[in-house]
């Protein structure tokens, strides 16, 4: 089998160079003039001169007879519509370099001519064969087999996006070590050593190591005679004699407040707006609702400017950004380490108003030892809550889940 | 902050507590009918709590502040409303003398030196004033007494008690007495063994020598402090009509202001206060005193920190609706305020009360306009880069705890045991030390998903924690990334190019060296070195490890140090 080469199929459609030069000839011409008008003008005149329509007097073209229709046309035609051509037509296609063998697989789909196909190929494509095949219909409503694409964790690419947000917010993130020492879980954010407060929560203790070291003693005398007398902060202090040796003791995060105490001895730009999303650590009885690992994410704003009014403004800022809700309310909260507290509510379309984060403004006693004499705003979001229900879960376990079915089948969001 | 964990999820004060109130009671307290709703959206803010249940009368409310143990009753929340419906100012409490004794023995010094002690008469003791004196005192005696560590609290009945009582120590099986809803005579010793509150309580006598008694002159025994009451002295009842109450425990800063909010219900309740000499060796010391505290406030601080604009008549008015006594000098208010409140330190303390007055649904949020410039930390946006490339290369991110094991940690990975963070109170084998490697994580998760479809590829980044004399807290977190892959028939090379395609990507030149790992098959692991130093391992996981894992199909993975890497690409 033959198929027509690209010179081949140019020349049917355009027509032969010979033929073309021949109609071009009326009057005599000269022979520059014609090499101008005429494509591939070497091959047009050779074969015209061979079929005797032309000859050359005096560096002119004369047209000696109209031309007909050539073999070389009725051959490329031929071989156009896939049919067998004679010998020396053969041989002549061939000689000018307008046709070509087929291989094997042109050959192949040659025979599919006429036929109902399944699969559509390269070369039905490449010879337009396709066109005369019928492409059998495909049962189009059936579902393909699953296919399981690589994905975030979904309650970890929330966090993600809780990040994102916090960044676009115009907050920078902090960092602080896992294992803490009491001193900047505790002492720092001036929970007396001896005091109830301190038991707010139940905190980790650990077997090995014990003890960890204290920061610049600047800092350490500052915030123990805050604890002991209030130093300079205006505060009575709590008033018992605070222990170096028990703030050096280390402990797992209880909470990510002491990422911001550690931000504020470090430093500060004013205005500054910070937060962390970390893992924090308490034992509890391990519940739907409680684990002994979670995240907190939280921060603080620090401006000589702010006021009770920001704090509530930042809760409601960010229950518009994290909740889409406007719909927001305040009630008075407690944290050992802020004064005066507030916590937020949103109101959600099906399970009412629910407890979404709180907020505070340091206490005196915590920031000035560390060398902050302006208000600091203290936030937290519950960021586990706001996961489950965006989740859809109702265990907080599943929000480190061990199940792969769930994992694959979970959508994006 | 911490409570932002809400109600289902984790609290911010895991001790909030939580008390029961009859919705009858707390109306004839505050002296006004307010409606449910009312008292629900409005009034209950005002003692800080919020309802968390309706049973009939049945009231359940979360009092939002561990450090007012004065709000933690029927009694205290009425005084807070009744300040702003209407009964504004001080309330004033009087206390008469009884003339009734406490010899203090130095003998309690080592053991729980401290005692401090009230008289209460005229009470007309029905089942609310019942119930609500003894849940005010579990939730003083849990909460700010540390579970009845720093503060245990008894209530007795005055008419069985014939002064002057003695607070002394005997031998464990030194005195015999009927302990709280018994019936026989028991020693203490047998009281610690044998009663349930013996044995709840008992720790806090370990290692005594002798125990703490209370006794009156007759030779009565009062209570075994910490631990019970007797059964003739200090049993309360609705006909009981003048009672005694104590707090022991080892410093006064806890004892006087947990007696203080023992007693002032029961004033509340038309009680009459007395006091009691407790006569420590060369001191003696009169107890309730609930003579009001001295505090002031200045009005610009006031504004400047509220953002509100008040007048002083306005910061008085909103005071004394809080209980305050005010009065304005200047740009001063000099305050007096009871002495039931112990949580006041600071100007700041003040300023709260106000904003609880003024109403915080009043306030006006502002957000504040500070231009600031948002920041990633580096090694998180580092993570995510990774976290891209492992998804783009068809793999599921995993989240595991970063407590787990030494089993984990150690045997199921085939691995000697080293020295790793380890937690000290226990509360599950499951989370006793902290992963020094992700690798046990993942493969605990193949573990747990052996009848989902094969192949599974799966991958985590996350911190470790190491071991570093040199850090302030003698540890460091370390960011890893763990891969594993699980099927059938699985080849080393397909994990191979995993990394490859990772590493090259992340722009780094490695390099692999043949190693051994106790966790991976001899022969098929190898130790990935970039720049000399080595920053991970790749390999075939041990049928011996899988085996501990119960896993049933082949499986090979990496785990590289992301820390490193990213430090390495910074430079």
């Amino acid at each position: 089998m033959y198929r027509l080469t690209e010179e081949g199929k140019r020349y049917l459609r355009d027509g032969l160079p010979e033929t073309n030069l021949a109609n071009f000839l009326k009057a005599p011409l000269p022979i520059k003039e014609a090499r101008e008008k005429i494509k591939n003008f070497n091959i047009a005149l050779l074969w015209a001169k061979k079929n005797n329509w032309v000859k050359i007097e005096k560096g002119k073209l004369i047209l000696l007879k109209e031309p007909t229709k050539t073999a070389a046309q009725e051959g490329l035609e031929m071989v156009s519509r896939a049919e067998e051509l004679g010998d020396e037509i053969l041989n002549l296609l061939l000689k000018r370099k307008l046709i070509e063998k087929e291989t094997g697989i042109v050959t192949e789909a040659k025979k599919m001519i006429g036929k109902e196909i399944t699969n559509l190929t390269p070369e039905l494509i490449k010879t337009g064969l396709w066109k005369r095949v019928r492409l059998k219909p495909y049962n189009v409503t059936a579902k393909g087999i699953k296919i399981y694409p690589g994905k975030r964790q979904p309650y970890n690419h929330f966090l993600f996006l809780v990040r994102r947000k916090l960044v676009e917010l115009g907050f920078r993130e902090m960092t602080g070590p896992m294992i803490e020492s009491e001193f900047w879980n505790f002492d720092a954010l001036y929970q007396a050593q001896d005091h109830p407060s301190r038991d707010w929560a139940q905190t980790y203790t650990l077997k090995h190591p014990k003890h960890g070291k204290l920061p610049k003693p600047r800092i350490v005398s500052q915030v123990k005679a805050t604890h002991e007398n209030g130093w300079k902060t205006g505060s009575t202090g709590w008033g018992y004699k605070w222990d170096p040796k028990k703030a050096s003791q280390l402990m797992p995060r209880a909470h990510g407040t002491a990422c911001s105490a550690r931000q504020l001895a470090k430093g500060v730009e004013i205005p500054g707006k910070y937060f962390a999303i970390k893992r924090c650590f308490r034992p509890d009885v391990i519940d739907a609702t409680h684990g002994v690992e979670f995240n907190q994410v939280e921060g603080i704003v620090i401006d000589p400017s702010l006021t009770f009014k920001n704090l509530l403004g930042i809760l409601k800022q960010f229950a518009i950004e994290f909740t889409g809700t406007k719909k927001v309310k305040f009630s008075s909260g407690y944290f050992p380490f802020t004064e005066p507290s507030a916590e937020l509510y949103v109101k959600h379309p099906k399970m009412g108003w629910i407890e979404s984060g709180g907020a505070g403004i340091f206490r005196p006693e915590l920031t000035e030892p560390l060398g902050i004499d302006i208000p600091v705003i203290a936030w937290g979001l519950g960021i586990d809550r706001l996961a489950m229900i965006k989740l859809d879960i109702k265990d907080i376990r599943e929000l480190f889940s061990k199940n792969l079915k769930w994992l694959r089948e979970m959508p994006v969001i | 902050m911490p409570y932002m964990q809400t109600r289902i999820s984790k609290r911010l004060c895991d001790n909030m507590p939580t008390i029961e109130v009859n919705y009858e009671d707390l109306l004839s307290l505050v002296g006004k009918h307010i409606p449910l709703d009312e008292l629900r959206e409005k009034a209950i803010l005002y003692a800080k709590g919020e309802i968390e249940a309706v049973d009939g009368v049945n009231l359940k409310i979360d009092i939002k502040d561990t450090n007012r143990p004065d709000l933690w009753s029927a009694e205290g929340i009425a005084r807070e409303i009744a300040g702003r419906y209407g009964k504004p100012g001080l309330p004033e409490y009087r206390v008469g003398k009884s003339n009734i004794v406490v010899n203090v023995d130095p003998k309690v010094n080592k053991i729980r030196p401290l005692i401090v002690c009230a008289v209460v008469r005229n009470l007309k003791i029905n089942d609310d004033i019942l119930s609500q004196m003894i849940q005010l005192q579990e939730k003083i005696s849990l909460t700010f007494g540390r579970n009845r560590k720093e503060v245990a609290i008894g209530v007795y009945d005055m008419r069985r008690i014939k002064p002057p009582v003695k607070y002394t120590t005997v031998k464990p099986n030194g005195i015999k007495f009927v302990p709280l809803e018994f019936k026989q005579k028991m020693t203490p010793r047998e009281i610690l063994k044998k009663h349930p509150k013996g044995k709840e309580f008992r720790h806090l006598l370990e290692g005594c020598p002798e125990y703490p008694i209370l006794i009156d002159s007759a030779g009565e025994v009062l209570s075994l402090p910490p631990i019970i009451n007797s059964n003739y002295t200090g049993k309360v009842t609705r006909k009981t009509r003048d009672v005694f109450v104590e707090c022991t425990g080892f410093d006064f800063r806890f004892l006087v202001p947990a007696l203080n909010a023992i007693v002032s219900p029961l004033a509340d309740r038309g009680g009459r206060l007395e006091s009691v000499e407790n006569i420590y060796p060369g001191k003696k010391m009169v107890t309730p005193d609930l003579r009001p505290k001295k505090t002031r406030v200045h009005i610009d601080y006031m504004n400047r920190l509220s953002g509100l604009n008040l007048k002083i008549r306005d910061v008085c008015r909103l005071l004394e609706k809080a209980r305050y006594k005010a009065k304005p000098k200047g740009k001063v208010v000099d305050l007096l305020y009871p002495a039931y409140r112990q949580d006041i330190m600071h100007e700041r303390d003040v300023v709260e009360d106000v904003l609880i007055s003024y109403g915080y649904d009043k306030i006006e949020p502002i957000v504040p306009r500070l231009a600031t410039i948002g920041k990633q930390s580096e090694i998180e946006a580092f993570s995510e880069s990774a976290a891209d490339m492992m998804i783009g290369l068809g793999n599921q991110e995993i989240l595991s705890y970063t407590l787990t094991s030494k089993k984990n940690l150690f045997d199921r990975m085939n691995l000697p045991e080293s020295p790793v963070v380890e937690i000290e109170n226990i509360i599950s084998s499951n989370w006793c030390v902290f992963r020094n490697s992700l690798l046990p994580g993942v493969l605990e998760f193949l573990s747990r998903n052996k009848n989902r479809e094969y192949p599974q590829r799966i991958f985590e980044i996350g911190d470790i924690i190491l071991l570093d004399e040199r850090e302030e807290t003698k540890t460091r977190d370390v960011r890893k990334l763990a891969f594993v892959l699980s099927n059938t028939t699985i080849g080393y090379e397909e994990v191979s190019s995993m990394l490859d395609a990772l590493l090259s990507n992340l722009g780094l030149k490695y390099s692999l060296k043949q190693s051994n790992h106790p966790s991976f098959i001899k022969g098929r692991a190898a130790s990935i070195i970039v720049s000399g130093k080595e920053i991970g391992v790749i390999g075939e996981i041990h049928p011996l490890v899988l085996s501990r894992w119960n896993l049933e199909k082949p499986v090979a993975g990496f785990e590289l140090n992301l820390q490193q890497i990213f430090e390495k690409l910074k430079k």
